[in-house]
């Protein structure tokens, strides 16, 4: 080929491009052209009553838990928040923040402990102050470890540093304003704006009344036997008056009203209101029938009076094991209202405290499950929404 | 039955082996000397009739329920497993949920991360605090008291997780509950694993 017919050739290449670019751009001016953009932040409206929190312990890489923010109406997840190493979470009941109890150390795994109460604003989800506290108790999160009062001015941090103990927290001045020595108790039930009730190892109830930086400690006798059928952690309470309803792993219901005199009223059984035997406790473990179970395994509707509490079949000492039915008992009657199969086992189980409650439990892979509490048909599901998910509170709880 | 058994048993033992079963040398004496006279005499004698009578006596020590009696105890039979999990536990592979000592761990196993069942892997601290269980062992059938101590330091292991839940109390029992990071005094309370430590007979 010669040096002319190579020049003939380059040029005609390069109209066509020309041509071919004119064509393109003739095709594109007709659409609208992508304008420079800042970077920002979405902000969340106020809370709604389907606006949840979930807590995911992340087991396997514990240091690593978090806190979901999740619209169960459109089953969204709305953003997260970091809650390390066997974390816990509690919401204002007006929901005007919430607060996340959490402990790092300062080169990760080793270095200096600090245990922390971050307080979150629920609409941007960041910090509005970041409370040392003096210790909390490092165990795999039960609810109850941390609770708020009704008007959301103290929290509660059930300790073990070194011995057992509650630090009160003044939400306002963001101070531990005391501690209470509970010796031999563990947990947090609140009730009114100043009383929190803990479970003691002899099967009683010490019952703590705050007053400025002084508190007043009152115990009831024994109820039941913590050896043989003690009742679970994750036993509800219904917070405008402070009843709860502790769940025994045989599956008594002790019906209690906390105060500085709590009074512990006559149980009942929940195989009984579903018309079946009392199930037997430690003393005939081989016995098989339906059992409550899980980790978070019940919870409350208040204004019905619907009590949620998940089941299985199996014998004594299975009180953590997955429900594979959600039962649906009237606190006031004692009656079973509704059995709920759940094709996926669950260990948590929760209910909004609106007139339309959504209901939400949980699988092995960390799916979260909505469900209308008062039809029992599940409504959407968030796939894979976490790895552990231990809990989920809903505004007002 | 069992008692129509060992009678049976003991009288072939003592036909097979004649007087040789003699418990005692004044046995062997009585009988040597009653043969001896039932040899050398009539067998209508009253002599033979005396010797026999001599030997039933002196073999009266070696019937079956005498030797029954004398034989060393036979152990009882094992006791049954006291719970469900007891019942279908295994005492050859501490690598699996269900080894016997298991009955109440929760979380992994630290023969499965590097370390055995009292041994806790390289690189993390054993907690010198613990809560207590009581499993029962298949293998000699007796209950044991087992320190579920932890192994601190470094994160979570990796393997699949265990829940065993016998005797597993709530939080405000926390000398029978397997959720607290039992790492108190070894530096960061980070949880790796779980042994599980012998630490006494509960039978």
């Amino acid at each position: 080929m010669s040096f002319l017919q190579v020049f003939r050739l380059a040029t005609a290449v390069c109209a066509t491009g020309l041509l071919a670019g004119s064509v393109s751009e003739r095709a594109l001016a007709s659409d609208p052209v992508l304008q420079e953009e800042e970077s920002d932040v979405v902000r969340l409206a106020p809370v709604t009553p389907h606006r949840v929190l979930v807590h995911d312990e992340a087991g396997q890489h514990a240091k690593d838990g978090r806190v979901y923010v999740v619209d169960a109406d459109a089953g969204k997840l709305l953003g997260m928040v970091q809650a390390a190493y066997n974390a816990n979470v509690v919401q204002d009941p007006a929901g005007k923040a919430f607060y996340v109890a959490e402990t790092v150390w300062s080169r990760g795994n080793r270095g200096d402990r600090l245990d922390l109460l971050p307080a979150y604003d629920p609409q941007t989800l960041t910090i509005t102050s970041d409370e040392v506290l003096p210790g909390r108790a490092l165990v795999t999160p039960k609810k109850n470890d941390l609770s708020i009062s009704n008007d959301g001015k103290h929290v509660y941090v059930f300790s073990m540093v070194p011995t057992s103990a509650v630090h009160v927290v003044d939400t306002v001045s963001h101070k531990v304003t005391q501690t209470v020595d509970i010796p031999g108790c563990a947990l947090t039930y609140p009730w009114g704006n100043a009383g929190f009730t803990s479970i003691c190892a002899d099967g009683g109830l010490a019952n703590v009344s705050l007053d400025g930086t002084r508190a007043t400690v009152t115990h009831t006798a024994p109820f039941f036997d913590p050896e043989k059928d003690p009742v679970f952690e994750h036993s509800p309470t219904r917070r405008p008056d402070g009843k709860t309803w502790f769940i025994s792993y045989s599956g008594l219901v002790y019906p209690t009203a906390l105060s500085a005199d709590t009074k512990i009223e006559t149980n009942w059984s929940l195989q009984e209101a579903a018309g079946m035997k009392r199930a037997p406790a430690a003393e005939s473990p081989f016995v098989v029938t339906w059992r409550p179970g899980g980790w978070h395994l019940s919870a409350l509707h208040y204004a019905s009076g619907h009590l949620f509490v998940l089941m299985h079949q199996g014998t004594y000492w299975t009180h953590k094991q997955a429900g594979t039915e959600i039962w649906e008992l009237d606190v006031k009657t004692h009656k079973l209202l509704h059995r709920i199969p759940l094709q996926h086992p669950s260990t948590m189980v929760a209910v909004t405290q609106d007139a339309s409650p959504l209901m939400f439990t949980t699988d092995r892979s960390g799916t979260f499950y909505i469900w209308d509490a008062t039809s029992g048909k599940l409504l959407r599901q968030m796939p894979h929404l976490g790895e552990d998910l231990y809990f989920a509170l809903a505004p007002g709880e | 039955m069992l008692q129509s058994d060992k009678v049976d048993t003991a009288s072939q033992r003592a036909g097979k082996h004649g007087g040789a079963v003699a418990s005692g040398p004044l046995d062997r004496v009585m009988e040597r000397l009653t043969r001896l006279m039932a040899s050398h005499s009539s067998r209508r004698s009253f002599a033979g009739r005396a010797s026999a009578w001599l030997t039933l006596g002196s073999l009266i020590p070696v019937l079956p329920v005498s030797r029954a009696s004398a034989a060393p105890v036979k152990p009882a039979s094992k006791p049954k497993a006291p719970t469900p999990f007891a019942a279908s536990a295994q005492t050859t592979d501490p690598t699996a949920c269900n080894y016997w000592r298991y009955c109440a761990i929760d979380g992994f196993l630290c023969a499965a991360c590097g370390g055995g069942v009292h041994s806790c892997p390289p690189g993390t601290s054993p907690s010198p605090t613990s809560w207590i269980g009581t499993c029962f062992n298949p293998a000699d059938g007796r209950s044991y008291l087992v320190a579920y101590r932890d192994c601190c330091g470094q994160d979570a292991c990796s393997q699949p997780p265990c829940l065993g839940t016998e005797g597993d109390q709530p939080s405000y029992r926390p000398q029978a509950n397997n959720d607290i990071i039992w790492c108190f005094g070894t530096g960061a309370l980070l949880y790796n694993c779980s042994t599980s430590v012998i630490v006494g007979n509960a039978s």
